[in-house]
């Protein structure tokens, strides 16, 4: 099977961005992509490429609306919408698409812009029952922080580190939305959102942009480039039908979806050295580090309060960049924010958020709120330092 | 001449959240799908059944709506049209599914893992036009 490299990634600021509309945030993004791939940008026009939009809220023919602008109308463009593993979607959509041959070259990007006067929560879903019933996503993660309290006996205090780490992370990162730090007490005392989850244990709301080029093995080789991350492999799961949607003390398809991209990979979690994982609520990041094999089922609490998930820690530095805690969460955005950084750390280049020897490194994303399923996508991709 | 500047303004209106999900009636009931080969109960109702992958099985279905509290959160402050704070509610149902709704009356009562909950028809959430959209809620029961 053709092997798929990253070639150049771009990103925007994340943050409240009201003046640029999201096609301009997305075209930002690109331009940086392909000027950091040391590919011309009209070679995506002389060989065999494809461009995949993801997000969730940008309208018809996302990709399209961005890619004229920097004078690349005429691919074949693929929108994808995946909740918040969007962008993600767009990634393994794309590298499918060079498997299959269709391209040798892909432009992967994603984009959202979520503030509005007020900022607030996602829209409801009007057609999907429990969200239209008030069933918005920081009550659904108080309730799987609730339950893991409970089952684990996780505390307050442990869900506040995640935070505590994410956002010391943020001051080292300049394109987050916070870049400044918080202290345990910080969080605790900062208003309720839903119980137990105050403001300061939620992301914030941010528009931004982000973007990956894609080559296969062959195109690297006629462009004359060297190879220097490899996306070895990805798995992308949809979620099964639960009891209780989302309301769990486990994420069932991000154990999955990890489970099929370690399998294809011929690594396991021991091999991870930093994950950028779904963290838009603190209990999350203590979830999935059980659900991604960093730790035992109920450890979570105790992996993040120990050090290990810290940069230099003994165990998987999670969320380098700061995480949706520091970046924000711009649907479509998040997931191909993650590669950026993976792109960044895995060739040396992350600056004073570099984890050391950084080898392997996994990008996780999870979302999507659908009544009677877990949720409605999850996307594990798992890259390698050449 | 009528007086119509002294008629009263109409009452807003007040709908249901969706149609035929539950009745009513005292008590009230919710409306799902009951298989009438393998027995399972649905809800909200299917069109077919899921789990067997086929269609032609499933019957409309009333139930009591009773249940149990799995977990819940109090939402400080709610999307616009949403009374705040709000309690949302994970809720075994007796009958079988699982289901996130809102909590009624729950104010002033210790909320417990495993607690009864008992069904109630009321307020959901207003829209713009001032329209009442109604709805299942779930009531804890102390003791």
């Amino acid at each position: 099977m053709e092997r798929i490299f990253v070639i150049g990634a771009g990103m925007t600021t994340f943050g409240p961005q009201p003046d640029v509309e999201a096609h301009e945030l997305a075209r930002r993004a690109v331009w940086e992509a392909i000027a950091s791939s040391g590919v011309a940008p009209q070679a995506f026009k002389a060989r065999p490429s494809v461009a995949v939009a993801g997000h969730a809220y940008q309208g018809p023919c996302f990709a399209q609306k961005t890619l004229m602008k920097i004078g690349l109308q005429g691919l074949p463009m693929v929108n994808v919408e995946n909740a918040c593993a969007s962008g993600s979607t767009a990634i393994i959509a794309a590298a499918a698409m060079i498997r299959s041959g269709e391209a040798e070259l892909a432009i992967a990007f994603g984009a959202e812009k979520l503030t509005r006067p007020g900022g607030g929560f996602l829209p409801i879903v009007a057609d999907d029952l429990e969200s239209a019933m008030g069933r918005v996503m920081p009550a659904a993660f108080a309730m799987q922080a609730q339950l893991h309290m409970r089952r684990h006996g996780t505390t307050r205090e442990q869900m506040a580190l995640v935070a505590v780490k994410n956002r010391r992370y943020g001051t080292l990162n300049p394109r987050c939305h916070f870049k400044d730090e918080v202290t345990v007490e910080q969080v605790l005392a900062s208003p309720s959102i839903a119980e137990p989850l105050t403001r300061l244990s939620c992301c914030p709301v941010s528009d931004g942009a982000a973007a990956v080029i894609l080559a296969g093995e062959s195109a690297l080789r006629a462009l004359g480039l060297a190879p220097r991350v490899e996306l070895v492999a990805s798995a992308l799961v949809s979620g099964e039908r639960t009891p209780f949607g989302i309301v769990d003390d486990k994420s069932e398809m991000s154990l999955r979806a990890a489970r099929l991209a370690y399998e294809r990979a011929g690594l396991g979690p021991q091999d991870v050295d930093l994950c950028e994982m779904h963290d838009p609520f603190t209990i999350a990041e203590i979830m999935h580090c059980e659900d991604l094999g960093f730790c035992a089922p109920g450890e979570g609490g105790a992996y993040v309060e120990s050090g290990r998930s810290a940069i230099g820690g003994s165990g998987v530095a999670v969320s380098p960049s700061g995480g949706l805690m520091s970046k924000g969460h711009p649907l479509g955005a998040t997931g191909v924010a993650q590669a950026t950084e993976m792109f960044w750390q895995l060739r040396g280049e992350a600056g004073a958020r570099q984890v050391p020897a950084a080898r392997v490194g996994l990008t996780h994303t999870v979302g999507g709120g659908v009544t009677k399923l877990e949720a409605g996508a999850s996307a594990v991709m798992i890259f390698r330092a050449l | 001449m009528s007086d119509a500047a002294a008629a009263p303004p109409a009452a807003p209106a007040t709908v249901p959240i969706r149609p035929d999900l539950y009745v009513a009636a005292q008590p009230p009931r919710l409306v799902g799908s009951r298989d009438r080969v393998t027995g399972q109960v649905f809800f909200p109702a299917e069109a077919m059944n899921p789990a067997t992958m086929s269609e032609g099985t499933l019957e409309r279905h009333e139930f009591d709506g009773g249940g149990r509290l799995v977990a819940w959160t109090v939402i400080g402050r709610g999307l616009p049209g949403f009374d705040s704070p709000y309690a949302l509610g994970t809720i075994a149902l007796d009958a079988g599914p699982g289901f996130i709704g809102q909590l009624h009356d729950w104010q002033d009562k210790t909320l417990r893992p495993g607690m009864r909950v008992r069904l109630a028809i009321g307020h959901i959430k207003r829209e713009k036009d001032g329209t009442e959209v109604l709805g299942p809620k779930f009531v804890p029961v102390e003791g």
